[in-house]
């Protein structure tokens, strides 16, 4: 599903904020990207997402060749990326089925797909009850499912999720990880960038740990390692 | 790959709503900029309807002396008419008598000036009327190195008195006229900045006003088309809008005022065809509409990474 050959990508010339990067992920993983902040999590995900190109090395996600690729594809590389953030970036002016919805209405989906698709992955996240809701009238751990819901709701073979229990107190957070690892259930691939120690603890996934932008640690079952 | 066309037309639209201060601004300076663009088109028309109507008056006339032989007065009226020179409309022989009676003519408020001529002092002439006034000089040119014209008129040695042309009036029209257009130019240039210039910056404060939206869009996909055509749609919305005052304005002149002018110009026929108008009416929509696409393109490449 992912795989990254020898990828550097800095910022400045001397510092580079990842640096050759090897790594592979399949189909249907769960893995969890661990590490402080400025150890590279962050841009990791953007170069999956092609926000960022890497300075050197090869990208493939899903199949698609993401260093080589025509700007005009982008988009539908990104349709095959859910992306979930610390943040939510949910719009305050709609409410979470409208959250939802607008996601598939960007890309274009019929109104039929939209209204069947949008309850059923918000019944899924646990939100039937409340999907008329605005995000402020959402605690911070229904706003991240609603998030969720709007990355999963076109079943894209990969997630992403940037720090996504970064708000959230420690209950909340894992009704969210538990969401995440059901979703990589139904066969989607599932990469979290976190430094929740104890999430990745008591998963017990695999675990690839940054430092300075490169790769110190990459076991499967892992935990989150010692030194925070 | 089923995509509402009325939700691009509704976005434009709301957005238009939500920034509608910095839109008014936009489709007025679009609006005044168009008027003067029309307002210089018509001018333009006019202007080339009172040039030809000079132009048509404009004839050489070559005065013959007292008792010039007839048949060189003929030889030169032959060499000048329309079957031996091709850049000659007509040439008409008038003779002393004639000459007096125009003058008695021009001149029949003044009755005193006329009993005051004993004798006939006017010359009779040849007036060479010409297809193009823009051919004076050759054709004066042609009548002085005719053999025959040294021997009608009465300064043989200083042929200009004996020859009256109006080319000095036809260089300064042109002059002044292309003064004029030039200036158009200019002008309209500049207002045509100001307008690109203001509905760039619209369009940038629609999509900073939409930024969230916008990144959310391009997180889940959307492809960059969809993302960038509500705000083309915006930026040519203004200039319709303002292009469609423009040319209402003009038409409302056209109505209105126009005839009241020509009441004053009574010489001059100001009107325009409604051809003229629907042409005059074509182009400013189209320099609208190109104004429109353009300003918003540059705030979109400019404000919009996708």
């Amino acid at each position: 599903m992912i795989s990254m050959k020898n990828v550097s990508k800095a910022y400045v010339a001397e510092k580079p904020a990842l640096a050759e990067i090897d790594v592979d992920i399949a189909s249907g993983e769960f893995v969890f990207l661990v590490g402080h902040s400025g150890s590279g999590k962050s841009t990791f995900i953007r170069l999956l997402l092609r926000e960022l190109l890497p300075t050197s090395g090869e990208i493939v996600v899903a199949g698609q060749d993401v260093v080589g690729m025509r700007n005009w594809k982008v988009p539908y590389l990104r349709r095959n990326i859910g992306c979930v953030f610390q943040d939510f970036k949910l719009l305050p002016n709609k409410t979470a089925y409208e959250n939802v919805a607008f996601a598939l209405e960007v890309i274009g989906r019929s109104r039929h797909v939209i209204r069947t698709q949008v309850p059923e992955v918000l019944k899924l996240v646990g939100l039937e009850e409340k999907m008329h809701g605005y995000p402020d009238e959402l605690s911070g751990g229904e706003q991240q499912r609603v998030s969720i819901a709007r990355a999963f709701v076109n079943r894209p073979p990969l997630l992403l999720a940037d720090e996504p229990t970064g708000n959230l107190d420690p209950a909340t957070s894992l009704g969210i990880m538990s969401l995440l690892n059901r979703i990589n259930k139904t066969g989607t691939t599932v990469l979290v960038a976190t430094h929740d120690r104890e999430m990745v603890d008591s998963m017990r996934k695999r675990v690839i740990a940054l430092e300075n932008g490169r790769i110190i640690r990459d076991q499967s079952r892992g935990v989150y390692g010692y030194g925070d | 790959m089923a995509i509402n066309p009325g939700y691009f037309a509704l976005e434009a639209l709301s957005s238009f709503r939500r920034n509608w201060v910095m839109s008014v601004v936009a489709v007025i300076t679009i609006y005044l900029s168009l008027l003067l663009v029309g307002v210089f088109v018509v001018s333009g028309m006019l202007v080339n309807t009172i040039v030809s109507s000079v132009e048509s008056k404009v004839n050489i006339t070559v005065f013959l002396k007292d008792g010039a032989a007839a048949a060189d007065v003929s030889s030169l009226q032959t060499a000048f008419d329309q079957q031996h020179d091709p850049l000659v409309s007509g040439i008409t022989y008038v003779s002393k008598e004639e000459a007096l009676n125009r003058f008695k003519q021009q001149m029949k408020d003044s009755p005193e000036i006329i009993r005051q001529l004993d004798t006939n002092p006017l010359p009779a002439s040849l007036e060479v009327s010409l297809k193009d006034p823009k051919t004076v000089k050759q054709v004066v040119g042609e009548i002085k190195a005719n053999p025959a014209f040294a021997k009608v008129i009465a300064h043989p040695d200083d042929p200009e008195k004996d020859l009256r042309y109006g080319q000095q009036i036809i260089d300064r029209l042109f002059a002044f006229t292309r003064v004029i257009r030039v200036g158009e130019a200019v002008l309209i240039a500049m207002l045509g900045l100001v307008a690109l210039v203001l509905i760039g910056n619209t369009i940038r404060i629609a999509i900073y006003a939409r930024r969230r939206e916008i990144s959310i869009m391009r997180l889940v996909g959307a492809s960059n088309w969809f993302i960038r055509t509500p705000f083309l749609l915006e930026g040519m919305l203004q200039s319709i809008i303002g292009a469609l005052l423009a040319i209402l304005t003009l038409g409302a002149l056209q109505v209105f005022v126009m005839p009241k002018v020509e009441v004053l110009l009574q010489f001059l026929h100001l009107g325009l065809s409604g051809a003229a108008m629907a042409q005059l009416a074509g182009i400013l929509l189209f320099s609208g509409v190109a104004i429109g696409l353009i300003g918003s393109s540059i705030s979109i490449s400019r404000y919009l990474r996708v």
